[in-house]
């Protein structure tokens, strides 16, 4: 292969691996799904060109073949990217886990904030708060403690359990994505459950349902917690992340 | 990597289909104004700041000199519809943020257009590979003969671009593992400390200028609003990932002193806007 078209082969392998993830619906593990369509609408274009130069391979006399740095920058790159399209394609997309909550802040001020709003909250009925998300919840939580606002309302949410540093409580946990997996920002909720790893292990995705109480935990400096009435072990849904 | 694919199409768009005398013809002759009015180009082409490389190096074929293509790069990725909107979204009009990160872009690329305008010979700032491919002659070519030459543009842009683009993601992707971020948190409530934290946070991070915003927005409670300027401005133009795609055109000693003089700028716009909000 002519090391001019090292770029294309580049290009080429990414777009091939893009237009695979979205053909199988995985794509949205890594963007938002409002990108999805314009990612496939490039990657289709690029496939075009691309294709059309290792067609026509048009002739570059004043082009000379890249020397030195380049040449190792070049291949190296090529190397890299060979290795990660090969990668995308034979180990699953994987979803971003508990690993990630840890080195980013837990429900801070951007992801949830005031997604939900306490007076529609405050009128809500059951159909309403069956709706509601871990993101919802956290941002109720955010704006509000007060116990007697939470009474009688349900919570019925899916998320993956992140360890808070208490043998009692938990958070079921979901990433928020505004563009990209690099942007992807953790909220959860607080889970009150005696001894909850004898059951249960950290990135496990559960369904729960159940109402917020006072935290019974002493040792959490969380003022509520959602006491679960069932706790379901779930595989991972197809959309893991909250838009 | 859809901008990146996007940029390169709308830099063979600008050298090939576009007249020349069109983008010429519309710029005002004065280089002061003719750098203010390049400053809002980013409103019509709201690619990121990585597919405005190719974009910028088509300029540059296309008659830009080095200095306006650079007040391209740095305005463009800040001072765009998209960018505008999501850090309004973030943001809203609280603390100067949203104000101070247009006005300091603006500020910022014009001042860098000038300082680099100052060097006699532009054709020094840029590498010895894209000054030839500036040199080169472009004759007027029509039907197969310009399709022809735009499947060689698309060839050479993407053998420059994209293993520089896998390359920086890559070292940005490692960095941002290896370095914890609660280090740098740690930094934020201090004036100074905050401000130069979020210039490593925004160096490393290496996040698209038209979603940045809302990936800084947790950090908002923790660092003061100067700092939060500071990442806004000094992010979607120096980077690790932007560094990796810039040195495709510009020398390593260009690199160094816009690192530099963009690093100072944005520093000295988040102490102002610490003292003044």
């Amino acid at each position: 292969m002519s090391p001019r078209l090292s770029g294309v082969v580049l290009a080429l392998t990414v777009v091939v691996a893009t237009l695979w993830l979205a053909a199988t619906n995985q794509l949205i593990l890594y963007i938002h799904p409002r990108y999805v369509v314009f990612t496939v609408i490039m990657a289709v274009l690029a496939l075009a060109v691309a294709v059309a130069s290792f067609a026509t391979h048009p002739d570059d006399h004043d082009e000379p073949a890249p020397r030195g740095w380049r040449r190792i920058l070049s291949f190296s790159a090529l190397a890299l990217t060979l290795v990660i399209a090969v990668g995308l394609v034979v180990v699953p997309p994987a979803t971003l886990t508990s690993a990630t909550v840890s080195s980013r802040d837990l429900n801070s001020t951007g992801a949830g904030a005031e997604v939900q709003s306490i007076d529609e909250a405050a009128s809500g009925d059951d159909a309403s708060f069956a709706r509601f998300t871990v993101r919802d919840w956290a941002s109720l939580l955010g704006q509000t403690s007060d116990p007697a606002f939470y009474a009688s309302k349900p919570v019925d949410v899916t998320g993956f359990i992140t360890s808070a540093g208490d043998d009692d409580i938990f958070y079921v946990s979901r990433f928020v994505i505004t563009c990209c997996a690099v942007d992807a920002q953790p909220v959860g909720v607080p889970v009150y459950l005696p001894n909850w790893s004898d059951e249960h292990e950290v990135d496990d995705w559960v369904h729960l349902t159940g109402e917020f109480t006072s935290n019974p935990s002493s040792g959490s400096a969380e003022p509520l917690a959602v006491v679960p009435a069932t706790v379901e072990r779930i595989g991972t849904p197809d959309e893991p992340y909250l838009f | 990597m859809p901008f990146v694919i996007l940029g390169i199409l709308l830099s063979i768009a600008v050298q090939e289909w576009v007249p020349d005398t069109w983008i010429v013809r519309i710029l005002p002759r004065n280089p002061f104004a003719r750098r203010a009015v390049i400053s809002f180009l980013g409103v019509f082409l709201p690619v990121c700041e990585c597919g405005n490389v190719p974009l910028a190096r088509g300029l540059m074929v296309k008659g830009f000199t080095v200095s306006e293509s650079m007040t391209f790069l740095l305005a463009a990725p800040i001072i765009n519809p998209i960018t505008i909107a999501t850090t309004h979204a973030a943001f809203g009009w609280d603390g100067w943020i949203l104000v101070a990160r247009i006005v300091g872009g603006f500020v910022i690329a014009n001042l860098i257009g000038w300082l680099f305008s100052l060097q006699h010979d532009q054709d020094a700032l840029l590498t010895r590979r894209f000054s030839a491919e500036c040199a080169m002659p472009h004759p007027h070519q029509h039907g197969g003969a310009r399709v022809h030459r735009s499947l060689e543009l698309f060839i050479r842009e993407t053998s420059v671009i994209m293993p520089a683009l896998f390359i920086g993601s890559v070292v940005a992707g490692a960095i941002q593992v290896l370095v914890p971020r609660s280090v740098l948190v740690t930094l934020g409530s201090n004036p100074l400390w905050s401000i130069l934290a979020m210039l490593l946070l925004a160096f490393v991070i290496s996040v698209c200028s038209n979603v940045d915003a809302f990936f800084i927005l947790p950090f908002a409670s923790t660092f003061m609003p100067g700092s939060i300027v500071t990442f806004l401005v000094f992010g979607p133009i120096i980077d690790i990932k932007m560094l990796a795609l810039l040195r495709t055109t510009f020398t390593t000693r260009v690199l160094v002193q816009l690192t530099v003089v963009v690093g100072l700028l944005s520093a000295l716009i988040g102490l102002v806007v610490n003292y003044v909000a």
